[in-house]
């Protein structure tokens, strides 16, 4: 049994520091660093170059050669057998790329005003990957493993860094779809380290909450109908009280530890997140920088502005979803609509962290799972592409107006600068200060790591 | 099959199925409102099927005419949109010979020797206001007279493009070496050291691997914890005070009788298939509603929840249960109860998440075929055929070519899931009326009001038709009009007012459906498609299953589907896979972990098997114990294996830390619908009368989260008591009680549920009204049941926990009082106020605190 003043002790720092000492020697990070409760900041292993992310999640996989990818050769062979794998005939993008900024990188007009921060992007155009199914796919991309639930990429940062703002969740996804929470688990972290998800974004314009026409995104059961925080916290103490207790019979139990800091973390934010996602103090000129507001659909300019709040705020690492990208069939409608649904609140994002001078410590990485292949599929769509694609970076230490890395003359296949997921994984590690052969957790007797046995940082991006 | 059953409306058996066809035009006549059903059925009568006297060696004399009065024609008025090295709109391919007959979305463009059939010829013609080929300028009426002789005469055609074959490098023989794939064999129970531990063959097992590891099997469960782990996992709601008091007395006597008595008293209950039903309606991916971009209710879905329940109830054989899911309809009958069921149990196939906007009825029905394979084989083999629709599965034996035969199976039968044909809802079926009307949760209507929906339907299709006439004029002068627009939200209301009207009998009594599949009349010869594009068939296959599995090859008779056959080849004992991973889910749901953790996938990048003679060993049994899932659990949950406490050690941890050897019992966390109904029974609030029907139900046909979605009908926090697996269930859109707390999301097959401990969770426990209505109710019940605070206390605990407060608890429960009334600064006037609020946050603290909400 505890006393009232353990309780409220701990109760401010998180409060599963007592199983972590139990289990101290498990934490490669050492005691140290556990002694001050999960969430608070750590070290990281050398002087970071950002200090946050924010991972722009572009589920289904844009096509790589109709976006970021020019690929000239590709347009001129439109129609001619495609020379790789049972593909048909290739498929020349339909749309105009153009050299953008002073770097002139060569960006699709679908994207005009990500376009216009050219000379802050850095693409990376030798991606590649292992399988080219989605499930597999996005959970390689998230956890560096689809055969095995691992943790992904967040918990790990937030197991490495630790937070800025224990009165929030370190680890916030935003619009994540049903079924998905492997993306953002923990696995064997302790509970702590898992991604909260606020709104869902099962349906494009459907009735998730960001896509309100309000202002104010409505948190269901942010506050207690009948208590005050004085009494709230008495009935948390007495919780929690009967929940360590448990804990301590029990040696071993990361559910009941999940249970104490949740309850925790979520009693703080009934203070914290309404201010938060209340956006009504933003001026109406932010807002259109966003494309909120514009009518249609500007639900991912809400998730994008919420996104550099909670950056601000102190979150460590921010994911956003956004769907849809499948282009099987209707390219030439579909893919536009979605391109012009991310590109002002992209854009607005990277303005506004730039105005803001957090651009310089924030990663934003924007990604699918995979690409889509050169060839077409039934004459307005194409295929898979788990061979070749393209992700980019930008600001939190990376050269702006800069590639590295390049597919063949189509965009088929990585030649130049490739980068598997591992890689990828290592370089964000890496910009956040962290290395990631020595950010490990020992589980079932052995160390694991985001990047298992792989991974190299690509160095030649660093800013 | 009983004579005097007549289905009026959906065709329940053949004979009627006959009688609709020959009903319905395969062209509707122009100014006619097309229903769906007419498109649907057309396009997949001749879905991927050619005619059998069509000639692919014309005469000479037809290649003339062709050569010189057709192909100009077609080069150049047609290939503009429709050929490969173009475009290939509506999906219509007419620079081959191939692609002429097999058509667009909407159906074979020609069929020789058929001008009625034939839509390019009504598209030439200008017949149908929605196909006028070519666009701007109608052919000259010489040029369309060629056509006709040219499609009279069996529009030779010597376009013949080189035939495709999409061939495999996948070794059958070779693949069927992979364990899951060869049947399984009852191993004798091994040999252990520690004689006195096991309790059943299965601890044998258990014991065996765990002393090979250097392990040893944790200590007995208490009493209080395993009862409670027991009513959770066979009931899904804890035991009442009553049960705990009677099983404590008994247990003085004779633990393992007690302990025996309590099993056979849940299994008997009701609310063992409340609570089975839903860990297989997780995995029948069940929902009230088509979810994706239209989301569209299916008012009828329930009965299908309620089948499975029954059924697991009723402790219907595993085998039977698959066949009347698979194949119900075909299956024989003895009465029309029998019939009722089988019809309901098709649901299976029918409940799916469907894209109702898809433009083309051919590739909706790809789709469909796609979804009840991937559910399909998922949920009864653990195998994901459906990866190899696109190319051959990567990870196991499976070409594409045996996908495509499968899907032949899926395409030789009619799915009816209703849904009326609303804007954006272009793919709406009708339903399966049951042979017995059941009890109906729509309330009946006077014959006055229908015959007021009938003189408005009549009023509506006359203004179509005038409409219609108005449309026509003001095209041919150029003028701008919105009667388009009219027209479409016209034909969505007639429809609408049309499924009503099909709702009620002829006394305004509501008729009984159900969703659910029949043959179509002539089964479909499969075509492969290259990358699963519609656009590029391949060769043709045989129905049949996935060879990897099959002894021998199967051959399915020429003039049914073969559903039939695959359901009784699903339920066989030679059917290496479909016991296994029965036995292995039941297994996951008593033990926390699955003896295959990838519960729906046995194939080769699945998890290799913990304990594989174990798992034979329960298959085999389950099979020649004539497939009972009651005797299965009942068999498990009497192991010494299950009995175990949960107790933690931390050499063992360090060797096995997920405890895949089953050195304890590993502790569980209550599912969303346990968590739920815990609350209510711990506020004595829970109803357990199983409600008729669903709310989704009485909302009838609408667009979920749509502006016109009436209050009630998915309503995510109304007040209803009864238990969670009656709530509604709308796709995207579930209850909040249950959203937040990791439920099966019905868009996917779900074996294994998701387990999170995120901080909205702890926001709903904290501040949601449902919660603290729970929580009040369980202060007054208890103040009212008990007299002193330490009574209070202990009886709260042992609602809540299973067990009596201990004295540091009791004393906390006062210190706890206390302190809130001092900081509520209560005083004379509020004193009792604040006492029954202080009370109740008591409560409520044990129903959000972790003892609650997990399972040792």
């Amino acid at each position: 049994m505890f006393t009232r003043r353990d309780l409220l002790k701990s109760a401010s720092s998180g409060v599963g520091y007592l199983a972590f000492a139990a289990l101290a020697h498990e934490q490669a990070l050492g005691e140290t660093k556990a002694a001050a409760g999960p969430l608070s900041p750590k070290q990281p292993h050398f002087k970071p170059r950002a200090k946050r992310v924010i991972f722009l999640s572009m589920r289904g996989a844009p096509s790589h050669v109709d976006t970021f990818d020019y690929k000239p050769q590709l347009a001129k062979d439109d129609g001619k057998p495609g020379r790789f794998g049972r593909g048909g005939k290739l498929l020349g993008s339909p749309w105009e790329f153009k050299q953008r900024g002073k770097s002139g990188l060569w960006i699709s007009e679908l994207l005009p005003e990500i376009a216009s921060h050219a000379d802050e992007l850095c693409l990376l155009k030798g991606m590649h990957t292992d399988l080219p199914n989605h499930p597999q796919a996005q959970t390689i991309m998230h956890t560096g493993n689809a055969q095995f639930v691992r943790p992904s990429i967040g918990a790990w940062t937030l197991y490495g860094l630790g937070t800025d703002n224990a009165d929030l969740p370190g680890f916030v996804a935003l619009g994540a779809p049903p079924g998905s929470a492997n993306h953002f688990g923990s696995s064997f972290l302790p509970a702590i380290y898992q991604g909260a998800r606020f709104g869902s974004n099962a349906r494009p314009g459907g009735n998730n909450r960001f896509s309100r026409r309000e202002q104010k995104p409505q948190i269901p059961n942010i506050a207690n109908p009948k208590l005050d925080r004085d009494l709230q916290r008495v009935q948390l103490d007495f919780v929690q009280n009967l929940n360590k207790a448990k804990l301590a019979r029990e040696e071993h139990a990361p559910g009941v530890e999940g249970v104490i800091e949740s309850l925790e973390l979520g009693f703080r934010m009934q203070d914290t997140l309404p201010e938060l996602m209340d956006t009504a103090g933003e001026s109406s000129e932010t807002l259109e920088l966003y494309g909120i507001g514009s009518g249609g659909n500007d639900a991912f300019g809400k998730q994008c502005l919420l996104a550099r709040r909670f950056a601000e705020a102190g979150v460590r690492f921010v994911e956003l979803s956004h769907g849809n990208w499948d282009h099987h069939r209707n390219m030439a409608t579909d893919l536009p609509a979605r391109c012009d649904e991310i590109d002002r609140p992209i854009a607005g994002l990277l303005t506004d962290l730039k105005r803001r001078d957090m651009l310089k410590d924030t990663l934003v990485v924007w990604a699918g799972e995979f690409g889509r292949t050169p060839h077409g599929q039934g004459g307005d769509g194409r295929d898979h592409n788990n061979k070749g694609y393209t992700t980019w970076m930008a600001g939190g230490g990376v050269k702006g107006g800069f590639q590295y890395g390049a597919s063949d003359e189509y965009g088929y296949q990585a030649v130049d600068g490739r980068m598997h997921i591992h890689d990828w994984h290592a370089t964000i590690l890496h910009l956040l200060g962290l290395n990631h052969e020595e950010l490990t957790y020992r589980h079932a007797g052995r160390d694991f790591r985001l990047t298992d046995v792989h991974g190299n940082v690509a160095k030649e991006i660093l800013s | 099959m009983p004579a005097r059953v007549v289905p009026i409306n959906p065709s329940a058996h053949r004979l009627i199925n006959k009688q609709l066809k020959a009903r319905l035009p395969i062209t509707p006549p122009p100014n006619a409102m097309k229903l769906p059903c007419v498109i649907t059925l057309s396009a997949m009568a001749t879905l991927l099927s050619l005619p059998a006297a069509d000639d692919p060696q014309p005469s000479a004399e037809g290649l003339k005419f062709f050569e010189s009065k057709i192909r100009p024609v077609l080069a150049q008025n047609c290939y503009k949109c429709h050929s490969a090295d173009e475009k290939i709109k509506g999906g219509l391919n007419l620079d081959s010979r191939a692609g002429i007959r097999h058509g667009g979305d909407s159906g074979p463009a020609i069929t020789p020797g058929d001008l009625g059939s034939s839509l390019l010829w009504t598209a030439i013609n200008w017949g149908d206001k929605d196909y006028e080929m070519p666009p701007k300028k109608k052919l000259p009426a010489s040029i369309i007279a060629d056509f006709r002789t040219w499609i009279e005469m069996g529009a030779p055609d010597p376009r013949v493009a080189e035939k495709i074959v999409v061939k495999t490098e996948i070794d059958i023989d070779e693949g069927k070496k992979f364990w899951s794939f060869q049947k399984p064999l009852k191993a004798q129970p091994p040999v252990v050291s520690n004689q006195g531990w096991p309790a059943s063959a299965v601890d044998h097992f258990v014991l065996a691997k765990l002393e090979a590891n250097d392990l040893k099997p944790a200590a007995d469960a208490q009493p209080g914890t395993l009862l409670r782990r027991l009513y959770f996992d066979l009931a899904g709601i804890p035991p009442s005070t009553g049960d705990i008091e009677r099983y404590a007395e008994a247990w003085k006597s004779d633990p393992a009788g007690a302990y025996r008595s309590e099993v056979d008293h849940l299994l008997s209950s009701k609310h063992f298939g409340e609570r089975w039903g839903r860990h297989w309606l997780d995995v029948a991916r069940y929902a009230e509603s088509t979810g994706k971009e239209v989301n569209m209710s299916f008012p009828h879905a329930w009965r299908y929840r309620d089948y499975v329940i029954d059924s697991f109830n009723k402790d219907k054989p595993y085998d039977e249960f698959i066949r009347e899911q698979i194949a119900g309809d075909l299956l024989p009958i003895k009465s029309d109860a029998d019939w009722q069921e089988n019809l309901i149990a098709t649901g299976f196939l029918a409940i799916g998440p469907k894209g109702l906007n898809e433009r083309s009825p051919r590739q909706f029905a790809l789709d469909l075929a796609d979804e009840q394979i991937d559910t399909t084989t998922q949920a009864i083999l653990g195998l994901t055929v459906s990866c190899a629709r696109c190319h051959d599965h990567k990870f196991d034996p499976i070409p594409t070519a045996d996908y495509y035969s499968l899907a032949g199976i899926f395409l030789s039968t009619k799915t009816y899931f209703g849904t009326v044909n609303a804007i954006q809802n272009r793919r709406g079926t009708k339903l399966l009326e049951l042979p017995v009307p059941d009890s109906n949760p729509i309330s009946s209507v006077s014959t006055r009001e229908i015959s007021i929906l009938k003189q408005r339907i009549s009023d509506s299709e006359k203004r179509f038709n005038d409409l219609q006439v108005v449309a026509a004029q003001d095209r041919l002068a150029g003028r701008s009009s919105n009667a388009g627009q009219q027209l479409q939200r016209l034909r969505s209301t007639t429809s609408q007012m049309n499924a009503r009207l099909k709702g009620f009998d002829e006394n305004g009594v509501a008729k009984s459906f159900a969703m659910g599949v029949q043959d179509q009349s002539v089964p479909v010869e499969p075509t492969v498609l290259v990358r699963g594009e519609l656009e590029r068939p391949a060769q043709k296959v045989a129905r049949g299953f996935p060879q990897v599995l099959c002894n021998e090859p199967v051959k399915l008779p020429a003039n049914s589907s073969g559903r039939l056959e695959l359901a009784g080849w699903l339920a066989s004992r030679d059917n290496p896979l479909t016991a296994r991973v029965m036995v292995n889910r039941v297994w996951g749901h008593l033990f926390a972990n699955s003896l295959v953790t990838s519960q729906n996938n046995f194939g080769t990048s699945g998890q290799a098997p913990s304990h594989p003679e174990l798992l034979d060993y329960l298959a085999v049994n389950f099979m020649e114990g004539g497939w009972s899932l009651k005797s299965l659990v009942r068999e498990l949950v009497l192991t010494r294996s299950y009995r175990m406490s949960a107790d933690f050690n931390r050499t063992a941890f360090e060797k096995d830390p997920d405890n895949s050897l089953q050195w304890r019992h590993s502790p569980k966390k209550i599912d969303a619908e346990a968590l739920r109904d815990a609350m209510l029974f711990a506020s004595g609030n829970l109803d357990i009368t199983r409600p008729l029907g669903s709310e989704i139900a009485v909302g009838g046909d609408i667009r979920v989260g749509g502006p016109r979605s009436p209050r009630g009908a998915t309503s995510r926090d109304r007040a209803t008591n009864y238990r969670s697996v009656y709530l509604p269930a709308a796709r995207d859109n579930l209850p909040a009680a249950l959203a937040l707390f990791d439920p099966a999301d019905p868009n996917l097959v779900t074996g294994k549920r998701e387990q999170t401990n995120v901080p909205d969770q702890a926001l709903y426990l904290m501040n949601n009204p449902f919660v603290l209505q729970q929580a009040e109710a369980m202060a007054k019940r208890l103040l009212s049941e008990a007299d002193t605070p330490r009574e209070q206390f202990s009886k709260a605990f042992l609602l809540c926990y299973g067990r009596p407060a201990n004295k540091e608890e009791v004393e906390a429960s006062l210190a706890f009082l206390q302190r809130f009334q001092i900081t509520a600064g209560a005083d004379s006037r509020n004193r009792n106020e604040i006492r029954s609020l202080a009370f109740a946050t008591f409560c409520q603290s044990l129903l959000i605190s972790a003892e609650f909400r997990y399972l040792n």
